[in-house]
């Protein structure tokens, strides 16, 4: 039964969500229900997931391929699966509990900060779906399709709001996404040339030379190293890493708040867990032990650096919070990419390795965590008083002491202050680079702290010691909202400003700092279940975990 | 000595006590009685928690408490790590020593706080609360990186508290605090940690030390040099301590206990962790890392010193003695090293940095304490204008100049006797060098106190001998400047060359009391104690009127909440000094030093 829970986290939200649309013909106003419905059954289905995959001894590879056994049975003539594979692992069960419980947690959310309607929610169901297919496949070019699923969904709820800003925005993103996703695409494309296969294990397979066919190991092929030249570019892209970033600022600072919570939450995470799903997995970290292969791994280890130290700078100089944050997220997906990295480069020893991938795991699950808090409490902050710039912040914390409290600390989490979630990705990736011994990225690892700390104190020291500034106090005018809002704030539980803060959001923005707290003391948790993961990456072998 | 160790809850409750408390005052934030009630409840209990492991300790019982105690939870924190905490003979030291003094200084904060009638004082007594909760884990933390959670939670405790007044001065004072805290913590420290980690597989105190030994010294030097700087820019070592004379801006109480015990202290027991028990003594002096550390420390004391000495607002020239002080500490630890080499006066000079730990704290702290009560019943913050204040205030006085004797090392006060051990032990490591620079700390302690005493107790305020360290520009007056007619020499010339810094910390001072309008006030070289100054004055300092009324030796001066704490705590003080084997302090720090000797 297991075997077809993969499939069931797919479907279950793309068949969902053409339910409010359908649904809407009917009856109005449905969309939210019908939502919160289909994600609580999803909500049980990743949790069902995730107990088969973690519940026995060491963790579970649960394998569905799509159009039965028939179709894809391994072990035929061509020794490849033509189906496509759906694999649950220790990866991917980690990022679908994410994906599962951020969807259901910006749901309180978009209860009353919108954007309403109920072509919203049906975009909002299929993004979920395209998520889930991201984390759950296990072939390269069934990851270019939901790279793309999840890309328009997400263009288009950019731009739910409706307004130029956000249709600038989207425009920039989709341009952006759409190369990136192609240059990946391309990528694929030279693999499947080389190896003529596209199940990621059977790429990666055919990479190190096991079929018999293949004469020897692939990894001094030209064609291979361009393979993963492009998809790197495509995905770092996709993760906004410097200089690729343009498009996250516009798109999350135009987009409606709930929008942006789950974006910052799940899509350029899931940018990352791509990058790092194909390095780790397909190319492995043999590939770049061959000859000057470690060159390019460097180069995107440049690039990452470069990401952290300009993300940090750029936030430090945003006025806008929802910027702010953006740019912080570019800071740390620059971490993220560098553990990517560092977890295959050849400096290291297997034990920067499993450090490096304890690292991008935990960071990948708390910066989503994290960042999906702070965007949430930044918008419950607008929606509850209209402030949506620093220095409108002046003395917030007086009128608004628990979601200060949440900005506070999930402020402080993101940069890396113990005991938190932040803390420990930031340790772990910190200690696995600093098994490299390449020196300057441990420093840029470290300075990182630092670097977050200029835009993180900033705003709390506005937030906490200024006065309220006369004449910055924000028009307690309604912010844009989407075209379904209704202009009454008659159960609105506070009454001044934007006056649509509603009780779900606050316990959203609280939720989320308790939890980052409270996970800060599940490190051995959270390594026993990443730890299947540094196995097979230090074996390079490329399944992870049991063969299910 | 038979050591064990046993599991037990208490080091959390020590912990978490002032962390539960931090609760119950902002859920009382209506009632201002009850909300100190708890403050002082939490410190009692807090002290009462500690003390019930004291006798336990000393017999060489160690208590620990594990994040696997709690059902459900692995102990292990991050990978390899555990989070722990086990109280040991060094760790009851601070933790003793800050829990007791947290008593006085609760009911100490009430009587000032309200004496000012200051704002946010739910956020004050809140954030003094989770400053103290840190301060205990740090004391307890049995591994780096135990120890480095509390840290961070130490610096983010603290900055509200420096942050208190916010006004202008106060916010910059507090980024400067976070950006060095953080700096020293999340750049610094955890990078040794890391570093430790990396060459070791372990961060737990005790258990580095041979792998270190075998690792690469040049690796192994790296790692010293971050810990040691990180926990140094808590302890004020120069370069890194120009956050601590702005951090004075905070309320006094903080400045006391938090500014001259409990933070700057978990820097110096940082370092003592580091040296006595990351690396211990034997492989400090072979790496050749102690006796850099002790140098510095050595610079850091003196320099600090000649700074002091023209500082005009009291609780900056306490701030740089504090920065001198805590200096002492890590000379002591820093000499270890080269003393463990010489194969003499390791355990002297390890008994004579520890024991500073608690005797500067109650010194600093009765000065702080007597600052603050100035303040608060003449709003007199300048020791220009101090002159006669004995009249009004001569208990406060009195118990000022005990312990700013006691500062300089004379016999009786707490001060002479860790002087002392660090004297004999500079020497008897061969480094009589260091013994030089403590002497002639000694003389400069005296220097920079001797003049405020002096002024208190004998001289009245329109007839006072002039100043001139404090009133007089650095390289000497411009000339045609406003004063042109006087003779005198730059008195501190010689200092200038120094300290260079001073200059700018001086003219600083002047800026942030308003004290002064500046534009013209280094060329001019106008007397900064004039009486006509006062009509310039924001805080209306200075004697009333008709000069100081006289108020008699019984308390007169002020609220008992606030006298009560300084004459106990200055009586602490000179038990230290005077019977200092029968304050527990001792006997605990000859524990540690066998411990780490052998």
């Amino acid at each position: 039964m297991s075997e077809l829970l993969p499939a069931l986290l797919i479907v279950l939200p793309i068949v969902g969500a053409t339910l409010p649309l359908g649904v809407g013909l009917l009856r109005e106003n449905v969309g939210w229900s019908i939502a919160a419905l289909v994600l609580s059954v999803e909500g049980g289905l990743a949790a069902w997931l995730a107990t088969a995959v973690y519940g026995g001894e060491g963790a579970a590879r649960i394998v569905h391929v799509l159009g039965g056994e028939t179709f894809g049975r391994r072990g035929a003539t061509e020794n490849f699966v033509v189906g496509i594979e759906l694999v649950a692992d220790a990866f991917s069960g980690l990022m679908v509990l994410l994906v599962a419980g951020v969807a259901l947690g910006v749901l309180a959310f978009a209860r009353r900060g919108g954007p309403r309607g109920n072509a919203f929610y049906s975009g909002y169901l299929l993004l979920t779906g395209g998520l889930m297919g991201l984390f759950l496949t296990g072939d390269l070019f069934n990851l270019f399709v939901f790279l793309e699923i999840v890309g328009l969904t997400t263009y288009g709820l950019v731009a739910s709001d409706r307004d130029a800003e956000s249709a600038v925005a989207a425009l920039k993103y989709l341009v952006i996404g759409t190369t990136g996703a192609s240059l990946y695409l391309l990528g694929v494309g030279y693999l499947f040339l080389r190896t003529g296969a596209l199940n990621m294990v059977d790429v990666s397979r055919s990479l190190a030379g096991e079929p018999e066919w293949i004469d020897g190991a692939l990894y001094g092929d030209p064609l291979v190293l361009a393979a993963f030249g492009f998809i790197a570019v495509g995905l770092m892209t996709k993760a906004a890493i410097y200089p690729l970033h343009t498009w996250q600022p516009d798109a999350y600072a135009a987009a409606p708040d709930a929008v942006t919570v789950y974006i910052s939450a799940l899509v350029s995470t899931g940018g990352a867990y791509a990058f790092a799903r194909v390095t780790w997995t397909v190319f492995t970290p043999e590939f770049f032990a061959v000859g000057q292969n470690a060159r390019i791994l460097e180069l995107v280890i440049v690039l990452a650096c470069l990401s952290v130290v300009l993300g940090s700078g750029l936030a430090a100089m945003q006025r806008r919070l929802k910027r702010l944050f953006a740019y912080s997220s570019v800071s740390q997906f620059g971490l993220i990419v560098i553990g990517v990295c560092v977890a295959v480069h050849p400096a290291g020893g297997t034990q920067a390795t499993q450090l490096a991938v304890y690292g991008v795991v935990i960071h990948l699950l708390g910066h989503g965590l994290i960042k999906g808090g702070l965007f949430a409490t930044v918008g419950a902050l607008a929606h509850g008083t209209g402030a949506r710039r620093v220095r409108e912040y002046a003395g917030l914390a007086k009128r608004r002491p628990f979601l200060s409290g949440s900005i506070a600390v999930l402020g402080l989490a993101i940069v890396g202050v113990p005991p938190t979630i932040g803390f420990l990705g930031k340790w772990y990736l910190a200690v696995g680079a600093l098994n490299t011994e390449l020196w300057p990225v441990i420093f840029v690892v470290f300075a990182s702290t630092l670097l977050t700390l200029l835009y993180v104190a900033r705003l709390l020291e506005t937030l906490y010691f200024d006065g309220p500034a006369e004449g910055a106090a924000p028009a307690a005018g309604p912010e844009p909202e989407g075209p379904g809002a209704p202009g009454g704030a008659d159960d609105a539980v506070m009454t001044d400003g934007a006056g649509s803060l509603s009780y779900g959001m606050i316990a959203l923005a609280v939720s989320a700092a308790v939890l980052t707290v409270l996970l800060g003391f599940a490190g051995s948790a959270l390594t026993d279940a990443t730890q299947p993961i540094a196995q097979a990456v230090i074996e390079a072998a490329p399944e992870v975990g049991a063969d299910g | 000595m038979v050591e064990h160790v046993v599991d037990s809850w208490r080091p959390l409750a020590a912990v978490l006590i002032s962390a539960v408390a931090i609760a119950l005052i902002v859920a009382s934030h209506r009632r201002p009685n009850v909300r100190e009630a708890w403050s002082v409840l939490a410190s009692v209990g807090k002290f009462a928690i500690v003390a019930s492991m004291l006798p336990g300790v000393l017999d060489g019982t160690e208590y620990r408490w594990s994040l696997g105690m709690v059902p459900g939870l692995d102990s292990e924190f991050v990978f390899g790590v555990e989070f722990a905490l086990r109280a040991d003979a060094l760790g009851m030291l601070f933790a003793l020593l800050a829990s007791f003094l947290w008593i006085f200084t609760a009911f100490y904060s009430a009587g000032y706080m309200r004496g000012l009638d200051e704002p946010n004082q739910t956020r004050f007594f809140a954030s003094f609360a989770a400053s103290l909760s840190a301060a205990i884990g740090i004391a307890f933390a049995e591994n780096l990186v135990t120890i480095f959670v509390f840290y961070e939670l130490l610096s983010v405790a603290t900055y509200p508290l420096v942050a208190h007044d916010e006004t202008d001065e106060a916010r910059a004072a507090g980024r400067k605090y976070l950006a060095y805290t953080f700096f020293g913590g999340g750049f610094l420290v955890l990078a040794g940690t890391a570093l430790v980690f990396v060459l070791t597989d372990t961060t737990t105190f005790g258990a580095t030390a041979a792998d270190l030994a075998e690792a690469d010294p040049a690796l192994a030097r790296a790692a010293f040099g971050l810990l040691a700087a990180g926990f140094g820019v808590k302890a004020g070592l120069m370069p890194l301590h120009s956050w601590l004379p702005d951090a004075m801006v905070a309320p006094t109480p903080v400045s006391g206990l938090l500014h001259a015990v409990a933070v700057v202290k978990s820097g110096a027991f940082g370092v003592a962790r580091v040296v006595l028990e990351v690396f211990e003594p034997d492989l400090v002096g072979e790496l050749g890392v102690g006796l850099a550390l002790a140098a510095v420390a050595a610079f850091t004391l003196t320099a600090a010193s000649i700074i002091a000495l023209r500082a005009d607002r009291l609780k900056r020239r306490l701030a740089f003695s504090t920065v001198s002080q805590l200096s002492y500490i890590v000379l002591g630890l820093g000499l270890a090293g080269p003393a463990a080499v010489a194969g003499s006066g390791t355990k002297t000079v390890i008994i004579g940095g520890l024991l500073h730990i608690p005797a500067h704290a109650f010194m600093k702290l009765t000065l702080f304490f007597c600052a603050g009560f100035i303040h608060v019943e003449t709003h007199t913050d300048y020791i220009s204008e101090m002159d006669g204040i004995a009249k009004r205030m001569p208990l406060t006085m009195a118990a000022f100049a005990v312990a700013a004797a006691g500062m300089a090392g004379i016999p009786l006060v707490a001060g002479f006797v860790s002087k002392w051990f660090l004297l004999i032990g500079a020497v008897e490591a061969n480094q009589a060098i260091f013994a030089v620079v403590l002497l002639l700390s000694g003389v400069l302690n005296i220097a920079y106190f001797w003049p405020i005493v002096y002024g208190a107790f004998f001289e009245s305020h329109d007839d006072a001998d002039s100043k001139p360290l404090i009133e007089f520009p650095l390289g000497g007056r411009a000339s045609g400047g406003a004063s042109a007619g006087e003779p005198e020499a730059v008195a501190d010339g010689g200092a200038a060359d120094d300290a260079h810094d001073d200059d700018a910390a001086a003219t600083d001072e002047h800026q942030e009391g308003g004290h002064h309008d500046t534009a013209d006030h280094e060329h001019a070289g106008h007397a900064v104690h004039s009486d006509d100054q006062h009509e310039d004055h924001d805080h209306h300092g200075g004697p009333p009127p008709g000069g100081w009324e006289r108020a008699g030796w019984t308390g007169a001066e002020g609220s008992w909440l606030m006298l009560g704490p300084i004459l106990v705590i200055v009586a602490g003080a000179v038990v230290l000094g005077v019977v200092p084997y029968q304050a527990v302090f001792l006997e605990l720090i000859e524990v540690i030093a066998e411990g780490v000797v052998g």
